[in-house]
């Protein structure tokens, strides 16, 4: 019975160390409900710990294409990522209308947009931390980087 | 006795290292709960921190009520303003056009106002405007005021005289932006930019707090 349990607490706490190592980074969190008929709810929540990993499986030329297309404004996203990370939570755009609704702001080190229209609804939150290291490596596979 | 006390340890080992395992969760499980509109009070932190904003705020007064607010930390304009590079802006820098300009020396055009006591400078009255420049006190202050027309507008900037000599202290024929930035940030509260239309209204300021009035 001991050695049952024990077993159990070590595939737990294997279980437990693999997650918490996948969730460390938080959640990316992406909602979409569109009210129509037929409208698309997607509702998705990602480990961000994943999207750095996941990269390294993703042919190379593909980045570079990317870091070709963006590359006036990587620099940009870069120093922007890295500098939100140091800030306290804040709005920083807010565009309001009689029928529309849209903001931009930091929370719990994750960068929110939310989108809230007559028609749709949409919001994202994703670590600030996992959109740095997005960039970076999309940056360090430039052509001459 | 013994073996009893040696179960109840091995138990409460058990539950307790389950417990510590699985408190990353609970706290995982905090962190990722609804996201909350930016507190407010993280307001109060900012101005212990000493950090500066810098405030845009639109109202669309054409009876639809459209607003924009916008807030920037100087700061991280100041960090983030380098990395852009295009067309004429490199390096937090802007270069401009002396044919632009028509060949005026901005930098001895400032150094005049700089050196000169407070007063009016420029006043114009006609039927279509109204202008107003003027040095008070530190500041520089523009005054428009557009009389013609359907679309009355009323524009006031006031500059301080220290964020002018940043501006221009990179070179003869650049704008020094970064420097400018900082020079903002060291001064106190001011409303920078006000105008006000027919449909518009606008305001620029510079405070303490992370959030727009």
């Amino acid at each position: 019975m001991l050695l049952l349990a024990k077993a159990a607490l070590g595939l737990g706490g294997a279980l437990v160390v693999a997650g918490a190592y996948t969730f460390h980074e938080g959640v990316i969190r992406v909602d979409v409900d569109e009210y129509r008929a037929g409208g698309s709810h997607i509702h998705l929540w990602v480990p961000a710990a994943m999207v750095p990993m996941t990269m390294h499986f993703v042919p190379r030329h593909h980045f570079r294409d990317a870091a070709e297309h963006a590359r006036e404004f990587l620099p940009v996203a870069q120093a922007l990522f890295k500098e939100l990370k140091k800030f306290p939570d804040a709005q920083f755009v807010e565009v309001q209308s009689d029928d529309q609704h849209v903001q931009i702001c930091t929370h719990d080190g994750k960068l929110q947009i939310d989108v809230h229209d007559s028609s749709e609804n949409v919001h994202m939150l994703v670590p600030l931390s996992t959109l740095d290291d997005v960039v970076g490596q999309i940056e360090e596979s430039a052509p001459g980087a | 006795m013994f073996k009893i006390h040696r179960g109840l340890i091995t138990k409460a080992a058990l539950v307790t290292a389950t417990a510590v395992l699985l408190s990353p969760f609970g706290a995982q499980a905090q962190t990722t709960s609804a996201p909350a509109k930016p507190s407010q009070s993280t307001s109060s932190a900012t101005q212990e921190k000493g950090e500066r904003w810098l405030h845009v705020r639109v109202i669309c007064t054409d009876g639809r009520g459209d607003t924009v607010r916008v807030n920037v930390p100087l700061e991280l304009a100041e960090k983030v303003l380098p990395a852009v590079n295009h067309d004429r802006l490199h390096n937090g820098k802007v270069r401009i056009d002396s044919t632009e300009v028509g060949d005026v020396d901005l930098h001895a055009l400032m150094d005049a106002i700089r050196t000169a006591k407070d007063g009016e400078y420029v006043t114009v009255q006609g039927n279509d405007n109204d202008v107003r420049v003027a040095k008070e006190g530190s500041h520089l202050m523009i005054h428009v005021v557009d009389k013609g027309g359907s679309k009355k507008s009323q524009v006031e900037v006031k500059v301080p005289m220290k964020v002018i000599e940043a501006l221009l202290s990179a070179g003869k024929d650049e704008l020094d932006l970064v420097a400018a930035l900082h020079a903002l940030g060291a001064q106190g509260d001011v409303e920078l930019v006000s105008v006000k239309d027919s449909e518009n209204t606008v305001k620029v300021w510079l405070d303490s707090k992370n959030v727009a009035d």
